[in-house]
C-alpha cells in the first residue's frame, strides 16, 4: 500500500539538497554571530549613536519578515548603481550570497538578543568577587563573564541555531536548490503531495533532532559543575 | 592599640591600614552614609556593627570602591585614592591604582561569590596567576596548603555547587588569604550561613584574628565580636554611633544607643 | 525616475498607496485568522498533553515536535496542493470534472493556524502548569462546579500567564503570513512585489513593506503590552 520505492527516491533527490541546506546554515550562523557580537557590544556601548544604531538593526530584523529581507536584499540591492559596480557585485547578484546575507543579518538581531540575556544572567555577586580581586576589562570579561554567559545563553541559542535550519527553507524562493526547493519541484511535477511532505518534514525533524543532540551534549559537557549532587 | 577616642585616631599615618575621611553616599536622594571619619591601624581587628539600614555593609564596600561613594577621601596603606568627580557619585579615577590595591584588600562575601565554573581550587589560583602574575605551580602549592589550613583539602577538585554553605565560605576565605592580602573585609561572612555551619568559619576567622590580621568585619555575631576585636565601630544611621574596645562599648554605659542596640539583640 | 516616491505610494491613479494598505488589511485579516485557528488547536494541543492517557499525550506531543521542526513554507505547501488535490478528487466524485483548489486565503488561514497551534499547545500548557493548585482546591472546597471552576478561575488565570508567549506567537504569526504571497495571496508583501515588478523600484516597495510591517507589529505589541500591565496589575497580590 505504501510506495515504499517512491518514498526512497524521493529521499535520494532530497538528500541531494542537504549540503546546501547545511552551507546556507553554516555560514549564516558563523556571520551572524560576529555580526552579533558587534552589535551587543555596541548596544551595550557608552556612545549614544552606537546604542542607537545597534537598537535599530535589533527592531528592524526581528520586526520584520525573513522573507521580506531576503527578498529586500535579493530584489532591492540590484537597484543600487554604487553597489553594481562595486567588487561586490559579484557576490551579491548570486541568489546563494544574498540568502547567506540576509539569513546572516536576521540571526545577527536574535543572537545579539540572546548574547545580551547572558551577559545579564551572570550572577552579579560572582562579578563583584572578580573585581574585588582586581580583576577587571578584557581580564574579567575573558576569564569570568563569557565562560558563564556561554554557558547561561547555549540552551537558547540551540533554539536559535533550529530556527535558522528551518529559515533556509526559505531560499528556495529565490531559486536555490536545496531541500525544500527540491521538495517544490518534486511536489508540483508529480503531485503526490502527502508523500513528499511526510519525507521532506521526516528529514528536517532527523537533522533538527540530531543539531539538539549536539547541543545538550556541549551543555553537558560545559555544565559538568552542576552534574553532580551535593556532597 | 586600645583607642579609647571617639573619631580622631592617634595612629600615625605609616601603620594605618585604611583611612577615611567625610565618607559620604547617596542613593538617589537617600543618605545613606552621612560623613564618616574613621582610621584602621595594621594588626587591628574591627568588627562594624548596627542595626540594618545603619549602612555598614555600604560602608564597607566603599572601602575597596565596590560601591562609589558620593564624597569623601580615602587612603589605603597611606596611598591617597585617585577619585574624580562624577555625575552622581565619584569615579576611578586611576583603574590601575584600583585593580593593585585590591590585590592587598581582600574581600569575602555574604554570599560566598565563588565562581561557579570553576573547580574551588581553580577559584583560589585564579587571581594570583592571572592578576598577581604569580607562578602558577608555586600558588598551586600555597592553595593547596590554604585549602588544609580551613580543612577543605578534599575538596580541591569539587565544585562550588557540591558544597555546603559552610564549607563554600571557608574556601571563599581560602581565596582571600591566597592573595596574600594585608587586610581582610568581611561582609557578613555568616548571615547566609544555616545556624550548624557558622561555627566552622567563624573558627577560621578566630585563627586569623588570632594570627594578628588586620581584619574588618561587619557582623551580627556579638559573641564573636566581642571576643575576638581589638576595636568595634557602632554605626547608626550612616553615622559612626560609638566606637571603642569591646569591653568598653560591651560594658555598657558608653552610649545609650549601642546598650539599646544589644538589648534588642539580645532579646531576638 | 519618471514619479516622484510620493506619486508612487500616494492614493492616486497610479499611486499604490491604496493597494499596498488594502493588502496590509488581508495581512491582518489572515494573521488574525491564523491567530484564531491556532488558539483552537492549542486548547485541544495542551488538553491532549495534559491527559492523563499516554496515547493522547503521544499524540499531543508529536503535533508539537512535528509542526515546530518542520520550515513553516513546506506546511503551506501541503496545505496548498494537498488542499488542491483533495478538494479535486471530492468534486470529482461528486461528479464535476475539472481542477478545483481552495482560496488562497482559506489555505494560508488553516496552514498559520496549525504552526501557531503548536507554539499556542506549548503556551497554554506551561500556563496551565502554573496555576495555584491551593486556589483550585479551595474552589472546590466551596462547592464549586468543574464548568465553573474552568470559567472563573482556570480559564482567566492561564490566559494571564499565556499571555507573553502568545503576544510573541501573536508577532510570529504576523511576520508568517509573508509565506503566503509564495501562494497567490495579495497581502503586504506580494503586493509589493507587484509594485516592484511594474514599477521597477525594488528598494522602494520591499522597503515600505517592511516598514508597515514593524508599524503593524509594534501598534498591536502596543495594545498586547497594555493588556498584560492591565491583567498584571489587578490580579497580582
Amino acid at each position: 500500500m505504501i510506495d515504499w520505492s517512491f518514498l526512497i527516491e524521493v529521499l535520494q533527490k532530497l538528500l541531494a539538497g542537504l549540503p546546501l541546506t547545511l552551507q546556507l546554515t553554516g555560514f549564516s550562523l558563523l556571520i551572524g554571530f560576529i555580526l552579533a557580537v558587534i552589535v551587543a557590544a555596541a548596544a551595550a556601548s557608552r556612545i549614544r549613536v552606537f546604542r542607537w544604531v545597534a537598537n535599530c538593526h535589533v527592531e528592524l530584523f526581528r520586526g520584520t519578515p525573513l522573507l521580506v529581507q531576503i527578498f529586500l536584499i535579493y530584489y532591492g540591492l540590484g537597484q543600487i548603481p554604487e553597489l553594481r559596480q562595486s567588487f561586490l557585485w559579484p557576490f551579491l547578484r548570486e541568489p546563494y550570497w544574498c540568502a547567506v546575507l540576509a539569513l546572516a543579518l536576521n540571526t545577527s538581531a536574535y543572537t545579539a538578543e540572546i548574547i545580551r540575556g547572558a551577559v545579564q544572567a551572570v550572577p552579579a555577586g560572582e562579578i563583584e568577587a572578580a573585581r574585588a580581586c582586581g580583576m577587571s576589562g578584557f581580564l574579567l570579561r575573558r576569564r569570568i563573564i563569557w565562560p558563564i554567559a556561554l554557558r547561561q545563553g547555549l540552551p537558547v541559542y540551540g533554539s536559535e541555531i533550529i530556527l535558522m535550519i528551518k529559515g533556509t527553507s526559505l531560499a528556495s524562493i529565490i531559486t536555490l536548490n536545496e531541500v525544500t526547493g527540491i521538495a517544490y519541484k518534486l511536489i508540483s511535477s508529480t503531485y503526490r503531495i502527502f508523500e513528499v511532505f511526510i519525507v521532506t518534514g521526516a528529514l528536517y525533524l532527523l537533522v533538527t533532532a540530531l543539531t539538539g543532540l549536539a547541543i545538550s551534549l556541549i551543555e553537558r559537557r560545559l555544565n559538568v559543575h552542576h552534574a553532580y549532587r551535593r556532597t | 592599640m586600645t583607642a579609647v577616642i571617639r573619631s580622631v585616631t592617634n595612629a600615625s599615618p605609616v601603620n594605618q591600614a585604611i583611612s577615611v575621611q567625610g565618607l559620604h553616599k547617596f542613593y538617589g536622594s537617600f543618605e545613606v552614609l552621612k560623613g564618616i571619619n574613621f582610621d584602621a591601624a595594621e594588626g587591628e581587628v574591627i568588627s562594624i556593627l548596627g542595626a540594618s539600614g545603619s549602612g555598614k555593609s555600604t560602608f564597607l564596600r566603599c572601602l575597596n570602591l565596590l560601591e562609589m561613594p558620593s564624597a569623601g577621601h580615602l587612603r589605603i596603606f597611606g596611598e591617597q585614592v585617585n577619585l574624580k568627580p562624577g555625575e552622581v557619585n565619584l569615579r576611578i579615577g586611576d583603574r590601575k591604582q584600583i585593580d593593585r590595591l585590591r590585590t592587598q584588600v581582600a574581600m569575602v562575601f555574604q554570599n560566598f561569590c565563588l565562581w561557579s565554573h570553576m573547580t574551588i581550587l581553580q577559584n583560589l589560583i585564579e587571581a594570583p596567576v592571572h592578576v598577581q602574575r604569580r607562578n602558577k605551580a608555586e600558588v598551586r602549592e600555597e592553595a593547596e596548603a590554604m585549602l588544609e589550613r580551613v580543612g577543605l583539602q578534599d575538596r580541591a577538585n569539587y565544585y562550588p555547587a557540591q558544597l555546603s554553605g559552610g564549607q563554600q565560605q571557608r574556601a571563599a576565605i581560602a581565596r582571600a588569604l591566597v592573595m596574600k592580602p594585608r587586610v581582610l573585609l568581611f561582609d557578613e561572612p555568616t548571615s547566609a550561613l544555616d545556624p550548624e555551619l557558622v561555627g566552622e568559619v567563624l573558627k577560621v576567622m578566630r585563627d586569623l584574628a588570632a594570627e594578628g590580621r588586620t581584619m574588618l568585619i561587619v557582623t551580627h555575631e556579638m559573641a564573636f565580636a566581642r571576643d575576638v576585636s581589638s576595636r568595634i565601630l557602632f554605626l547608626e544611621k550612616g553615622q559612626v554611633g560609638a566606637e571603642g574596645s569591646p569591653s568598653e562599648l560591651f560594658g555598657g554605659g558608653v552610649s545609650e544607643r549601642f546598650d539599646q542596640f544589644v538589648s534588642r539583640f539580645n532579646e531576638g | 525616475m519618471t514619479m516622484g516616491i510620493t506619486e508612487l505610494l500616494g492614493f492616486g491613479p497610479q499611486g499604490w498607496g491604496m493597494p499596498l494598505l488594502s493588502a496590509a488589511g488581508i495581512t491582518l485579516v489572515a494573521a488574525t485568522g491564523g491567530f484564531l485557528v491556532g488558539s483552537l488547536l492549542g486548547l485541544c494541543g495542551a488538553a491532549l498533553k495534559l491527559s492523563r492517557t499516554p496515547a493522547l499525550r503521544w499524540i499531543g506531543n508529536f503535533y508539537t515536535t512535528f509542526f515546530r521542526g518542520i520550515p513553516e513554507i513546506l506546511i503551506v505547501y501541503l496545505f496548498y496542493f494537498g488542499g488542491s488535490v483533495v478538494l479535486t478528487k471530492i468534486m470529482n466524485l461528486g461528479g464535476l470534472p475539472g481542477f478545483f483548489s481552495l482560496p488562497a486565503l482559506l489555505i494560508g488561514v488553516l496552514a498559520i493556524g496549525v504552526v501557531s497551534g503548536a507554539y499556542q499547545t506549548e503556551a497554554y500548557r506551561t500556563a496551565f502548569m502554573r496555576l495555584d493548585r491551593g486556589q483550585l482546591e479551595a474552589g472546590s472546597a466551596c462547592g464549586m462546579s468543574r464548568f465553573l471552576l474552568l470559567r472563573r478561575i482556570i480559564a482567566p488565570q492561564t490566559l494571564r500567564f499565556a499571555l507573553p508567549a502568545l503576544g510573541n506567537i501573536w508577532q510570529s504569526v504576523l511576520k508568517e503570513t509573508a509565506l503566503l504571497s509564495v501562494i497567490g495571496l495579495t497581502e503586504l508583501l506580494r503586493q509589493a512585489g507587484t509594485a516592484a515588478g511594474s514599477t521597477r523600484e525594488p528598494l522602494l516597495f520591499y522597503g515600505v513593506a517592511a516598514v508597515m510591517f514593524l508599524v503593524i507589529g509594534r501598534i498591536t505589541g502596543f495594545f498586547i503590552a497594555r493588556t498584560e500591565k492591565h491583567l498584571a496589575k489587578a490580579w497580582s497580590r
